[in-house]
């Protein structure tokens, strides 16, 4: 076999392997800066989320996991995560929602001047959100049907890394390949009628990682009469 | 497995004294993402890029690997070890090696390297005593020897040696991630607490728009407005992110405005569908405003659905710049608990918005 060239590197052949391998860096933390205060690693959460996540907030560097059968609130949901802190002067990125329905989204009260959609990703849905991963402090991403775990795992490595927040949106057929450090499941969608839609009734299974590891379901209004998040 | 190219900078490997290691680092991986969204920071020193994707964006491996050793000589000035090979565990040698191993070419590769480098010396002493010597041989003793003479590591060993595992378990540093994270943080909230308050973050949000837009094209980005207007579909505005900004606001309160809650998705070309009564009839909007019967059967391209409930239709006529244009908005509940907006306009109905 006649070695193939390119770019200056050989196609290998036959090389001794050198025994010695590099050891892990020696720890040396204390020589770094002093870790970001505890309130700009959490992001704010309105009403009514504050109340039933864990914490209060969402932490920087995990990813929300919301899943929601088609038509059942799931994007409504998603983005009324993002509501509080859009209005206190964080970014947004929104991947894959090909028809966003702007009026809705502020009426869950998202200020809209700091959000960027990417509606149609085409084929590069997961290097848009990298891309966009590294100017948003939110990015919600409605993951494709056929979303393979090795895209997920380093979108999810990315997020940690940048301390961003990933809210990935995905129906019960099509789940996403990883647990989220937080899971909003979507069991059961129910309209309030009058002389209209007034209001749509969503039970929510709330679970995770950490604190919020056992699973609580709470019913909350998304979205009510006005077009907000309410309990 | 995936094809990965590795990027070894042995100046980067050991940690300096005066912490200056993560921080490079730390520029490097922002360096390379910038080829690559995908690099993963392996551990110090050492970063794999998934090389499918870039090399067909750059014209071949050659030519990734020609700008990747660039952008290191640039960023760091030193001569990065660069190798291209199937799984994590084959490209680390390959990057030491300086080696592309040609595609389909990694499991022999992988058989003939000595068992040091599975990076274990108990098992290679032992091993050796059995006169296995290269990484294929031991691949080729069968798992149950293999579980009955040495411990459940080296069951997982004997998987890497096999293929059936990309990647030793000793190669990633588990704290880097965290690590880079807190930097990163420490270095936003310096930036949001120092002189120009937010505008930081205002800058990256901008170069990360600018980003996705030369991956995608001009419409790739796009930001959002309102204007006045009746319903959802009227109000929105979706202009590419760099256009001049709409002057138009929707401060003023709009008679007959369709009320919240508005559709979550509003299609941006509306879809034609059939609605029929009982009869399998077309239901149709009367000069009045009124519906001719009551609403069952929404047939879309999707399939056909049962209408449980429904409200309106609310009629408006708009006669601006003598172009009269008359429609009416439904809103449905569908059977599976879904509901939607439709819209008649020329004797048709349109699905324009989906609550979901």
């Amino acid at each position: 076999m006649a070695p193939v060239t390119g770019g200056g590197y050989a196609y290998e052949h036959m090389f001794a392997f050198p025994t010695e391998r590099p050891t892990l860096p020696a720890d040396l933390v204390a020589t770094l800066r002093p870790v970001a205060l505890a309130t700009s690693r959490t992001l704010p959460l309105g009403e009514p989320w504050s109340a039933l996540v864990p914490g209060g907030g969402l932490r920087r560097g995990t990813t929300v996991v919301v899943q929601a059968p088609p038509g059942s609130g799931g994007l409504s949901l998603a983005l009324s995560l993002v509501a509080r802190a859009s209005v206190e002067g964080h970014w947004t990125g929104v991947v894959g929602v090909g028809d966003p329905g702007v009026v809705a989204i502020a009426e869950l009260g998202v200020d809209l001047r700091r959000v960027l959609f990417v509606p149609r990703p085409l084929g590069a849905w997961a290097e848009s959100a990298a891309d966009l991963l590294d100017g948003v402090d939110l990015l919600v991403v409605r993951a494709p049907p056929r979303c393979g775990y090795g895209a997920a795992r380093r979108l999810v490595d990315r997020v940690r890394e940048r301390g961003t927040v990933m809210i990935v949106l995905v129906e019960p057929n099509a789940p996403w390949p990883l647990p989220g450090d937080l899971s909003l499941t979507i069991t059961e969608s129910r309209w309030v009628t009058s002389s209209r839609l007034d209001a749509r009734h969503l039970t929510v299974l709330v679970g995770g990682r950490g604190e919020a590891a056992r699973a609580v379901a709470h019913v909350v209004v998304v979205p009510d009469r006005r077009g907000r998040a309410a309990r | 497995m995936e094809r990965l190219l590795c990027v070894y900078v042995e100046a980067l490997a050991e940690e300096a004294p005066d912490g200056s290691t993560l921080r490079d680092y730390s520029t490097l991986l922002d360096a390379l993402s910038l080829l690559c969204p995908f690099t993963e920071p392996v551990r110090l020193g050492l970063y794999a890029l998934p090389v499918r994707a870039p090399s067909r964006f750059f014209g071949g491996e050659a030519a990734v690997l020609d700008v990747v050793a660039a952008t290191v000589r640039e960023v760091t000035g030193h001569d990065p070890s660069l190798g291209i090979a199937d799984g994590l565990f084959c490209a680390e040698i390959a990057a030491r090696e300086r080696v592309l191993v040609a595609p389909g070419a990694t499991p022999s590769f992988r058989r003939r390297q000595p068992l040091a480098a599975l990076g274990r010396e108990d098992l290679v002493t032992t091993c050796r005593r059995l006169g296995l010597h290269t990484v294929g041989a031991f691949a080729d003793v069968e798992r149950a020897r293999v579980a009955e003479r040495f411990n459940k590591n080296a069951v997982v060993l004997h998987q890497v040696a096999r293929g059936e595992l990309s990647e030793l378990a000793t190669q990633r540093d588990t704290k880097l991630l965290g690590r880079l994270g807190r930097l990163h943080g420490a270095e936003l909230s310096d930036v949001q607490l120092g002189f120009f308050g937010q505008r930081g973050d205002d800058d990256r949000a901008h170069a990360a728009a600018q980003r996705v837009q030369s991956r995608l094209g001009a419409g790739g980005v796009v930001v959002a407005s309102l204007r006045g207007g009746r319903v959802p579909e009227d109000r929105a505005t979706l202009v590419p992110w760099g256009s001049p900004a709409s002057p138009a606001r929707d401060d003023a309160p709009w008679p007959g405005q369709l009320r919240s809650p508005s559709p979550a998705t509003t299609l941006r070309v509306r879809q034609g569908v059939e609605l029929h009564d009982g009869n399998a009839e077309m239901v149709r909007v009367s000069s009045r405003g009124l519906l001719s019967a009551r609403p069952r059967t929404l047939l879309s391209p999707e399939g056909r659905r049962d209408v449980i409930w429904h409200a309106g239709p609310w009629p408006s006529l708009e006669g601006w710049w003598g172009r009269s244009r008359r429609r009416a908005h439904l809103q449905l509940l569908l059977g599976g608990g879904e509901a939607v907006l439709l819209v008649a306009e020329a004797g048709r109905w349109w699905l324009v918005g989906l609550y979901d």
